[in-house]
């Protein structure tokens, strides 16, 4: 697809999506993912992150693209509003990592003792150690993870007891289990290349 | 079958449910909101200048009105240009003509009144109730904010204090009691930089999105 054919069946795409078109809309989210995840994984891999980050970002651009469509206006190009929403994200993302890394890496000295001395071991069931986990995450993230995986309750109810849609329930649970599987992967997620390997393409 | 997939799955349901009002048509109605709460406050908090019928038709409020009014009028063009992804920069020409205003009302000063104003504390009066009567546009301009895509928060953050104390200064006009034009340039100015300046602190940290 040359650019000229992408800019104008995206764009036909989203003046569908409005008229409510749901398969042409899923179309062109597909192919936005797809030629996003073609030019933006080399670049993660540049500064020493994997397929896995490069798919967090797909995924955090799509969201973004689909709660701020309103904000293009079918009569200007749509490219240029994507690269500026794609852009915007992978700034974001790197500015998140990078905190996120300082954060795992700049515990108390009594946090360093507790991860030497204590084996980790058994699995963490107790309210307290759900509450511990989830602390991470934003309040409105932690509510909706809390109702549905903690407490079994539906997407549907809790839709409605936050006086929101079932598709922003998903996709906020969606990211809220992305963020744990993030915090809670076991194994470290800092070495040093991708440090160092950041550092030299700032 | 990806974790993407099922997103865009879940995405695409949501299709149409967004009766996207123009962000234009939105913006509309903030600025005539946030000029409607400074003019309120203007007439029951700090009082119209006395001799205002007198005042209203002479040269040194015409300068404030026109001058104020380019600085809202730019300031509205580059904050719709902030909240749209991808918006031509020509949009910042638009603020031409309140800069030209400034130079001139600070070059060819009619009126010879003192820059510092008539009294002492001419300026801080001057330059507070402008901040003042900012402060409702300033909040109603970064809930319509929110509703955009700012893809640079900062700089979104000090449109919108720019733009607020711009419409502050418009309601201002109406009570304020220094006619040099060269005091109206400088400080509505100076007032509309803080307000910009806090706006950059406070869109940094709530303009994300």
């Amino acid at each position: 697809m040359t650019k000229e054919e992408r800019e104008q069946r995206w764009a036909e795409a989203m003046r569908a999506e409005r008229r409510g078109d749901a398969v042409a809309y899923e179309r062109m989210l597909k192919e936005v993912a797809n030629a996003l995840r073609r030019s933006l994984a080399p670049r993660l891999v540049r500064v020493g992150l994997g397929a896995h980050e490069a798919e967090d970002l797909v995924q955090e651009i799509l969201i973004g693209l689909h709660r701020k469509r309103n904000t293009w206006d079918p009569a200007r190009s749509f490219l240029p509003w994507l690269h500026t929403i794609t852009r915007y994200k992978l700034i974001d993302f790197m500015r998140h990592r990078r905190r996120d890394t300082r954060r795992r890496v700049d515990l108390a000295l009594e946090d360093w003792v507790e991860i030497v001395e204590s084996p980790a071991d058994e699995a963490d069931c107790s309210t307290w150690e759900v509450d511990r986990h989830l602390a991470v995450l934003p309040v409105s993230q932690r509510k909706i993870v809390r109702a549905i995986a903690v407490e079994g309750a539906s997407v549907r109810s809790v839709a409605q007891g936050l006086a929101t849609s079932e598709g922003a329930v998903r996709v906020t649970l969606h990211r809220a289990i992305r963020r744990l599987l993030g915090t809670a992967d076991p194994t470290p997620t800092i070495e040093p290349l991708p440090r160092n390997a950041h550092d030299k393409h700032r | 079958m990806t974790s993407t997939d099922d997103l865009i799955r879940s995405l695409a349901r949501a299709a149409g449910t967004r009766r996207s009002a123009s962000l234009q048509a939105a913006f509309a109605v903030t600025g005539a909101a946030s000029l409607a709460c400074a003019l309120l406050l203007v007439f029951s908090v700090i009082g119209i200048r006395q001799d205002f019928a007198d005042m209203a038709v002479r040269m040194p409020f015409a300068f404030k009105v026109v001058y104020t009014g380019a600085l809202v009028v730019g300031a509205s063009v580059v904050a719709l240009y902030a909240a749209t992804p991808g918006a031509s920069a020509t949009a910042l020409y638009a603020l031409s003509p309140a800069v030209i205003l400034l130079a001139l009302g600070v070059i060819f000063d009619p009126t010879g009144f003192p820059i510092m104003g008539r009294t002492n504390t001419a300026v801080f009066f001057c330059v507070r109730g402008i901040l003042f009567l900012s402060l409702p546009a300033m909040i109603l301009t970064f809930v319509f904010m929110r509703k955009g895509a700012p893809t640079r928060p900062l700089f979104a953050g000090a449109v919108i204090g720019m733009l607020s104390a711009s419409v502050g200064a418009l309601a201002y006009t109406l009570a304020c009691k220094n006619d040099g034009t060269a005091f109206v340039a400088i400080w509505y100015a100076v007032a509309c930089a803080i307000m910009a300046f806090i706006g950059a602190v406070v869109g940094h940290r709530v303009l994300r999105w």
